[in-house]
């Protein structure tokens, strides 16, 4: 499986880890990401898909909604080489 | 001589990081919160003390970054720099970061490095790190970061001595502790920018002035740059674009990377996560199924003890508020001061209390929920639900808490961050049916939709209707304000699910005990002044009654008598003569009929003959009219009103609710026979007594309500506007359903 392509958040499934490689749109929200753990460069998990969804970053748990979810751009890991 | 300076330390941190637990470790049981103009959150204060020095401690509200965006989020900024008046500048700030989650928690610190103050890094929650295989090494942390680094479990006390002696070396030493290094580029235009705003603005706010796209410094400071300020701020970020650093994107990314360098080596992380209990309970409480059934059971076992606990407490309170009234009756004389005594502030003071019972359970509960972390599952599963309604899974909770009372449900409101989804949901929880709506619904249902008059399940099938108005019109309100007066863009929604933990008895307590004083100081006096000025509108004029005497006197002596007499009754025991009862029931009637007609001509009976004719499209009489003005601060007190009126003497909502048959209580007797003035038209008809429940459902008539909306808000604005829409809709859906009913029924 080709595992080097870069999908928004949402594409994810449940249970499916990926990093995260860019956070655009309004500076309020990427600097609220930012500040919640949700960068380029950090490691998530997606615990349940869809609207809202909730994910794992790092050791915290986060729930998110929004058009935003489509502006987080995150390259899957396979589980196996995960955390 | 001066008093000595009393060096201060503030607390910083993300939410659920235990930064209360610490503050309350820290300061024991003095403290005292702080409330800033203009803003709804609360700072607390404390003191400590280590080494014989006392310190002031200030805990700041929870928070993500010192990036604010609002003016709620710019009290922790403007008290750490010393900017909010009243409020010295601390000697040091105290950071407390989770250690199971250090890269997050750091992000903070590091902004709280560039303060300019010096720094503390207290290491919370070191066991629960542990336990899921994390370890730092805290020595190499606080070489690597440059400020004191002290582990604790603030829960467990420990750790605390050292954290008191590191701030009292910290106060004493007094060093600046010194953040990340920016790009070059970035520094510049600092540099040229404080130029501009001047010198005595601090250096963070200028810093965070170029960083924060539209955040509320930009607001604050834009106007100090001169005319053409936003201009001269966009082109500053276009430069720092054009080196390589543009905003946003420059701040995580430094600060991130710094984070990196100074927890290189000190943190160990086991090869693979560990299964926490957090994710085993999750698996459970966010499933969409299960999740969802156990969300409604615990809802329903929440509702169901508020009204079963709640119950004989509030009999309690009514029955002790009855017995002083009786007793300063026999004490005082018959007069305007033993009137607004005992039917002015008694009451008053006594249809405040009375809620308080259920907002102190309510709070408990919420508390239990909120600290032991099952709120935000809570809010995440009922998401989808409110969103669609423009709010977020946040307003659930304060809505549904307003079925039982909107007072705590607007004060629930609070945990919702969003101002207009805050706004949205505090503007139409008093849509909800809360309980004192219950006796009025009672009382018409079972005098005017019951059997003879209709099939059996007609009255069961009203009550439903009149509860599913608020939950239909509630959500149609706030989509309609979330277009119109609270428009803007549907903020992204995004929270923390904390770890689950056993909730401290200390902090449920202490919610339960703030929302109760915060209920009965603040809501209690304005509910109190309006219970007296409605008394007022009853009581005066003062006139004579058709025998020339005051009516009040006349009442007095009419109950006396009427007392004589039921102590006869009581002596001669079960051969008490027929006539003696006969003679209690006449003196009762005669003793209702002054009670009435002083009612008529005082001041409030007047104003409802004078708005009949606004009243006559909804099918009431000027004597529904009284009862409804009336009820304008307390709705509760319309049975009562309608007892006044109808001359049934003083019916409470109790005999009401609790009557096994409601339709065969005198009061509802009563009702059924009043005829339209000068014919023999019944006055109520099933449209009419529609049109009142209806009315009853939608209007906004609690002044404490009304009280805490302003207390939220911090306006008189938002209170007022609740007021005239919930009233004009009461008045259309009332004329609808008259005008309509009528057709039909």
């Amino acid at each position: 499986m080709a595992l080097d392509h870069l999908l928004p958040l949402e594409m994810l499934q449940a249970g499916e880890w990926a990093d995260v490689e860019d956070v655009s749109g309004e500076p309020e929200w990427v600097g609220r990401m930012a500040e919640l753990g949700v960068r380029s460069g950090c490691r998530l998990q997606v615990l349940q898909p869809g609207s809202p969804c909730l994910l794992q970053v790092g050791g915290c748990r986060l729930c998110l909604r929004g058009a935003c979810l489509m502006q987080i751009l995150v390259r899957p890991v396979t589980a196996a080489a995960a955390w | 001589m001066p008093p000595p300076h009393r060096p201060t330390a503030a607390l910083v941190g993300n939410p659920n990081t235990g930064k209360t637990t610490l503050f309350n470790a820290l300061s024991g049981l003095r403290q005292r919160v702080g409330n800033y103009p203009g803003v709804t959150v609360e700072t607390k204060k404390g003191q400590m003390t280590c080494g014989g020095r006392v310190f002031d401690v200030i805990d700041l509200p929870g928070t993500y970054s010192l990036a604010p965006r609002s003016p709620d989020e710019m009290v922790a900024v403007d008290v750490v720099l010393g900017c909010q008046k009243e409020e010295v500048r601390p000697d040091v700030v105290v950071s407390i970061v989770d250690a199971s989650n250090l890269d997050r928690n750091l992000y903070l610190t590091t902004q709280a490095l560039e303060l300019g103050l010096p720094v503390v890094v207290a290491l919370n929650m070191v066991d629960v790190a542990e336990s899921q295989g994390i370890h730092i090494d805290a020595g190499r942390l606080s070489r690597q970061l440059g400020v004191p680094v002290v582990p604790i479990q603030a829960n467990k006390g420990k750790g605390l001595d050292v954290l008191r002696a590191a701030i009292a070396c910290a106060a004493l030493d007094r060093t600046p502790a010194k953040g990340p290094s920016f790009p070059e580029a970035f520094e510049r235009e600092v540099g040229a920018l404080r130029e501009t705003v001047g010198a005595d603005t601090p250096n963070f706010l200028v810093r965070r002035l170029l960083l924060d796209v539209g955040g509320y410094t930009e607001k604050r400071l834009v106007d100090r740059l001169g005319p053409g300020g936003a201009e001269t701020l966009k082109a500053a970020r276009g430069r720092m674009a054009a080196a390589g650093c543009p905003t946003p994107g420059v701040e995580a990314r430094t600060r991130y990377s710094w984070i990196r360098e100074a927890t290189a080596g000190c943190v160990q992380r086991p090869a693979k996560r560990f299964v926490t209990w957090t994710d085993r309970i999750d698996k459970v409480l966010t499933h969409k199924l299960w999740g969802t059934l156990v969300f409604l059971a615990l809802m329903f076992v929440v509702f169901q003890s508020i009204f079963t606990w709640a119950k004989p407490l509030m009999d309690g309170i009514d029955y002790g508020k009855d017995v002083l009234a009786d007793w300063l009756r026999d004490l005082m004389p018959a007069g305007p001061l033993t009137s607004l005594l005992l039917d002015g502030v008694l009451k008053g003071v006594g249809s405040v209390l009375v809620f308080l019972p259920q907002i102190l359970i309510l709070f408990g509960f919420i508390a239990i929920l909120e600290d032991c972390g099952y709120m935000a599952r809570a809010a995440f599963l009922m998401d989808k639900l409110m969103s669609r309604c423009g709010l977020s899974g946040k307003s659930f909770i304060p809505m549904l808490s307003s079925v039982a009372c909107a007072v705590p449900g607007i004060m629930a409101a609070r945990v919702i961050e969003n101002r207009r989804d805050r706004l949205a949901t505090i503007l139409t929880a008093p849509l909800m049916s809360c309980s004192a709506r219950l006796p009025v619904y009672v009382l018409l249902i079972g005098a005017f939709m019951s059997p003879p008059r209709f099939s059996w399940w007609v009255s069961g099938l009203t009550m439903f209707l009149m509860y599913s108005i608020g939950l239909v019109v509630a959500p149609i309100v706030a989509l309609t304000l979330k277009r119109t007066l609270l428009r803007g863009e549907t903020p992204a929604f995004v929270m923390e699910m904390p770890l689950y933990k056993i909730p401290s008895v200390r902090t449920v307590l202490r919610r339960m005990y703030d929302s109760g004083m915060a209920f009965v100081v603040r809501a209690g006096t304005l509910i109190l002044a309006s219970m007296v000025l409605v008394w007022a509108l009853l009581y005066f004029p003062r006139a004579e009654g058709p025998n020339g005497q005051l009516y009040d006197v006349h009442l007095a002596h009419l109950e006396d008598e009427l007392k004589d007499l039921q102590k006869q009754k009581e002596a001669a025991g079960d051969g008490a003569p027929s006539e003696l009862t006969d003679a209690i029931e006449a003196k009762e009637k005669e003793a209702n009929a002054v009670q009435g007609e002083w009612q008529r001509q005082s001041l409030l009976g007047r104003a409802g003959l004078a708005i009949e004719p606004a009243v006559r499209p909804l099918g009431w009489d000027w004597k529904i009219g009284v009862a409804a003005l009336a009820s304008f601060p307390a709705r509760e007190v319309v049975v009562g009103t309608l007892g006044v009126i109808y001359n049934e003497g003083k019916v409470k909502s109790d005999d009401v609710m609790e009557a096994e048959n409601v339709g065969e209580t005198r009061l509802a007797r009563a009702m059924q026979d009043a005829k339209w003035e000068g014919t023999d038209r019944p006055v109520f008809t099933t449209p009419t007594a529609l049109s009142l429940m209806v009315f009853f459902a939608l209007c906004c008539q609690c002044a404490s309500t009304l009280a805490v909306i302003r207390r939220e808000t911090l306006s008189w604005g938002w209170p007022a506007f609740t007021f005239v829409y919930m009233t004009v809709l009461a008045y259309i859906g009332a004329l609808a359903v008259y005008q309509i009913g009528r057709l039909f029924l």
